[in-house]
Order: structure tokens, then C-alpha cells, then sequence
């Protein structure tokens, strides 16, 4: 099947978008499962960009098993950090840990 | 006999260093603690073996192992067989010295820890003889989540916020390594990082964009400045097992892994001289953030995190060059750093007793000598000071920028 050059740049750029927007919600969400969430939606942006980029279908066997160990090990953590912390909240964990730890100078 | 068989091995040495560990590692995960730990070490000392057996014909022999190897799955190139030695020497000693804390985790995870030290190194060593940007994918990223389950084993909760960070920084960089690795393919019309140097480039731009990206995502996983965003949380609250692993297995795999993709890339004619601009800046802007870091970090390990940063940034310019000079300067730069990690870090852990803070290194000299000279030792090699293997490193790649062009830029 040929897909029309104007559709494959149209699905590009959709998928780039998606990915985008993952990536920005795993960095600045402060709720570990919105992290994991925004990395799922930012791998699926992935992998469509490579889809509609005509990449080998081998490449993108391997982008879907890495997406799927990546959830499955990414929601092991989410409920080990729910067991440990009591909550999900990226916030809630530095403040635990930092009572500990004095703060560092960010460079 | 055992002369023919020696020779068989020598032969598909790439790959038996990816398969001893990952045998070791599921041996490791059936057996309780002790037994785990005494099948990854001749595992991980096998692995070693094989590396350095690979190096020494390298350098010694006229023909050494080099091109393609097992069909079209791994490509051995110098790069790829000093990193690799690099990468099970690190293993090895880890592996060693891991008997000391496999007390830390509870019996029945104690051989899945083990485990997982031994798939992160097959990991990075599958990535830097992998032969395209497929193989190279999936090996980091099975080394990559190794690491985050041996760092989410420790016993310390502060160790799980580590691994979520690590975990979270990860994934974006897998993403990124897809849609480059996606845009290598159609701009250079495969993934095949052996025929990168000669292969016309139909789509320069494309390319160009592709190697960047996937450069950044490996960068990001090597904790290159300003990518380490995730570094100081890993390093400050992992265990003692999980932060040997991160700085001697997991940074210096990685930045094996950029220095050989970027010594692929730098001789196609289309991308070279982008690629040779964005190492150099990137190398340039690490060691700056990376030292500021180091001076205002409280904590011995998030400070040898850091540190690493800056000398993973040296590395990345000598590399920019992309002359063979600039190549050996880099991978005497990488053997430095990871002495000096293992130094560091191993220091810390054993003679400390893990007690990262500055203040209870206080007396340390009295207490544990041995522990104390390895920390100095390497705190010396870090500034690079005449005499030890970090000025070495400096040294090489002041020689190299200082040489003569003589026939351009040339990365194999």
C-alpha cells in the first residue's frame, strides 16, 4: 500500500507530536504513574514516527517489546514506591528522603 | 584438544562474551545467595578472559579478530573489543567484590541481584559489538532496565526514588533512540552502522538529525551534562551493589557505546563534521557542569557521579576529533575514568562501610588504609596530575588535537 507522501508528513508529525507531549509529561509530572503514563504515550509517539518513516519491521518489534517491558517494570516500581512512600508523588519521596539528606546546589 | 577448542573460542570471543554472562545470569537467578555470587564471579572472570584475550591478540597479532562476526548480528572493530574488555574487567572486579553485599538483600532476591549485575554488563557489551542501530537499541536497553532492578532491589527506600528517576530518564531515551534510529534508516536508507562510513547518504539532513538523537539518547543514559538530571538521585540513595553498578558497568558502558557509534559516524562525509560539532559541544558543556556539580556535591558518591560527568565529557572531545589519535585518546580516557569510578566508589563502599557523607571519611586512614589510598589515588587521577592515568587520558588528547591533519577525519 502507498501512502500519500502529504498523509505520511501528516502522521509524522502527529506521532512526533505525541511523542513530545509523553516525554514533557514524564519530566514534569510529579505523580510517578502520569511519569509512566507520558513515557507509554511518548514510546507509542515513537514508534508511529518510525511506522509512518517506513522504518524495518524488525525495528519496530523491538521498539513494541522495550515499550512493554518498560510498562511492566515501570508499574513493578509504582507499587514498590506505593508500598514504601505510601503514595506516588515524586514530591512526597524527596521530602522522605531529603529529611535524611541536606539539598545540594543545583549547577 | 583444548588447543583446538581455545582456537573456536578465540574465534566467536564477541559472542561468547555476550553468552557467558547471560548463562551465568540465569544460573545465578535459580541458586540461593552464596552460590549465585560464586557462578557470577567465574562468569563474570570468564568474560574478562575473553575481553583481554581479545585485546592482547589485537594489539599483539598482525590479523586480528575484526569485521563482521556470527553472520550479520555483532561486528568486532578495535573500539568495540577494547570497550568490551573494558565493560567485563569492570564485571569482573564488581563481581568480586560483591560477596561483601549480597548480605544486603534478602535471601531469595540475593541471585536475582546477581543476576542482573551479569545481564547489565552482556548488556553493554552486546550494544557495543552489536553490527546496527537495531541490535544497539535493544542491548542498551536490556542493560539499561538491569540496572533499574538491581538499584530498585536495594534494601534503602531512597534507592526506589533513585530507580524511578532512572527508570523515567531512561524511557525518554529509548523514545528518542527509536525515532533517531527511524530516521538514520530512511535518510541513510539502512540501520547498518558497519557500511555508515561509505554508504551515500541520499538524505544528509535526515541522517544528521537521526545519529544526533540517538547520540543525546545514549548520552542521556551515559550521564553526560546537562543530561544527568537523573545521576545525582541514582547515585546519592543506591545501594552499595547498585552504585558500583551504575558508575563502573553502567557509565562506562555507555560511553563506550556513544564513542563507538560516533566513531561510525564521524567518517561518512555527509554527517561527519555535525556529528564532530555536537560531541565536541556536548563534551565541552559536561566537563564545565559536570566539575561545578562535582564542588558543590555533599555526598562521595553523587561527587564521583558527577565527576564521571566531566571526565566522560574529556572523552567525548577527544572523540570529536574523529582521527584515529583522537580515538586512542578517548579510549585512554574511558580506561581512566573507570579506575578512577572503581577506585572511587569501591573505596567508598568497602572501606567505609558505604557511609557516603564527607565528614565520616574522617580518620578513614587509620581505620581502613587500603580503602584510603584507593580514594586518594583516584581523587588525583580525576584532577589528572602527572603520574597517573588521568593526565595519561589529558595528556593524549593534547597530542592528538596537536597532530598534524594528515588525510582528515577518519574514525575506524
Amino acid at each position: 500500500m502507498v501512502i500519500d507522501p502529504i498523509v505520511a508528513r501528516l502522521l509524522l508529525a502527529v506521532a512526533v507530536a505525541m511523542l513530545m507531549l509523553g516525554a514533557v509529561t514524564a519530566w514534569t509530572s510529579t505523580n510517578f504513574i502520569k511519569r509512566v503514563a507520558g513515557l507509554l504515550v511518548a514510546s507509542l509517539g515513537a514508534l508511529c514516527s518510525a511506522a509512518a518513516l517506513s522504518a524495518p519491521a524488525s525495528l519496530l518489534v523491538v521498539g513494541i517489546a522495550v515499550a512493554f517491558a518498560q510498562l511492566v517494570i515501570g508499574v513493578a516500581l509504582g507499587v514498590r514506591l506505593q508500598e514504601a512512600y505510601g503514595g506516588a508523588e515524586a514530591a512526597e519521596f524527596d521530602a522522605a528522603d531529603d529529611a535524611n539528606e541536606p539539598a545540594e546546589p543545583k549547577a | 584438544m583444548i588447543g583446538a577448542y581455545l582456537d573456536l573460542a578465540r574465534l566467536h570471543a564477541p559472542l561468547l562474551t555476550l553468552l557467558v554472562p547471560l548463562c551465568g545470569a540465569a544460573l545465578a537467578f535459580l541458586l540461593p545467595g552464596r552460590l549465585a555470587w560464586g557462578v557470577g564471579v567465574v562468569a563474570a572472570f570468564a568474560t574478562a578472559f575473553l575481553g583481554v584475550d581479545a585485546v592482547a591478540r589485537a594489539l599483539l597479532e598482525a590479523a586480528p579478530l575484526t569485521g563482521t562476526i556470527e553472520g550479520v548480528l555483532l561486528y568486532a572493530d578495535g573500539i568495540a573489543i577494547f570497550a568490551a574488555a573494558l565493560v567485563a574487567v569492570a564485571m569482573a572486579f564488581l563481581m568480586l567484590g560483591a560477596g561483601a553485599f549480597v548480605r544486603d538483600f534478602p535471601a531469595p532476591i540475593a541471585g536475582l541481584a546477581i543476576a542482573l549485575v551479569l545481564c547489565a554488563g552482556a548488556g553493554w557489551i552486546g550494544a557495543v559489538f552489536a553490527r546496527d542501530l537495531l541490535g544497539v537499541f535493544a542491548a542498551i536497553e536490556f542493560a539499561w532496565l538491569a540496572s533499574v532492578g538491581v538499584l530498585a532491589l536495594s534494601s534503602d527506600r531512597g534507592a526506589l526514588n533513585g530507580a524511578s528517576r532512572m527508570f523515567v530518564a531512561g524511557g525518554m531515551s529509548s523514545a528518542l533512540f527509536l525515532l533517531g534510529a527511524a530516521l538514520v534508516h530512511r535518510g541513510v536508507g539502512g540501520t547498518d552502522l558497519a557500511t555508515l562510513p561509505s554508504v551515500h547518504i541520499d538524505a544528509p539532513g535526515l541522517a544528521a538529525a537521526g545519529i544526533g538523537l540517538v547520540l543525546l539518547s545514549v548520552a542521556l543514559k551515559a550521564g553526560i551534562a546537562p543530561l544527568n538530571f537523573w545521576i545525582g538521585a541514582a547515585y546519592g540513595r543506591a545501594g552499595r551493589l547498585a552504585v558500583l553498578v551504575l558508575g563502573a558497568i553502567g557509565a562506562s558502558g555507555a560511553l563506550c557505546v556513544l564513542v563507538r557509534l560516533a566513531s561510525f559516524a564521524l567518517p561518512a562525509p555527509a554527517i561527519g563534521e555535525g556529528v564532530s560539532i555536537t560531541l565536541a559541544t556536548l563534551g565541552a558543556v559536561s566537563v564545565v557542569i559536570g566539575s561545578v556539580q562535582a564542588v558543590g556535591a555533599r555526598n562521595v558518591l553523587r561527587l564521583a557521579a558527577y565527576a564521571g560527568a566531566a571526565q566522560a565529557g574529556v572523552a567525548l572531545l577527544c572523540a570529536a576529533l574523529g582521527s584515529p589519535a583522537g580515538f586512542a585518546a578517548a579510549l585512554v580516557q574511558m580506561f581512566a575514568m573507570l579506575v578512577a569510578t572503581l577506585a572511587l566508589l569501591g573505596g567508598v563502599t568497602f572501606g567505609a562501610g558505604g557511609a557516603e557523607k564527607f565528614d565520616a571519611l574522617d580518620g578513614l586512614g587509620r581505620r581502613a588504609p587500603l580503602a584510603s589510598a584507593a580514594i586518594t589515588a583516584a581523587a588525583i587521577s580525576l584532577m589528572g596530575a602527572p603520574l597517573t592515568i588521568g593526565f595519561l587520558g589529558r595528556w593524549r588528547l593534547v597530542e592528538a588535537e596537536s597532530a598534524p591533519a594528515g588525510g582528515g577525519r577518519r574514525g575506524r
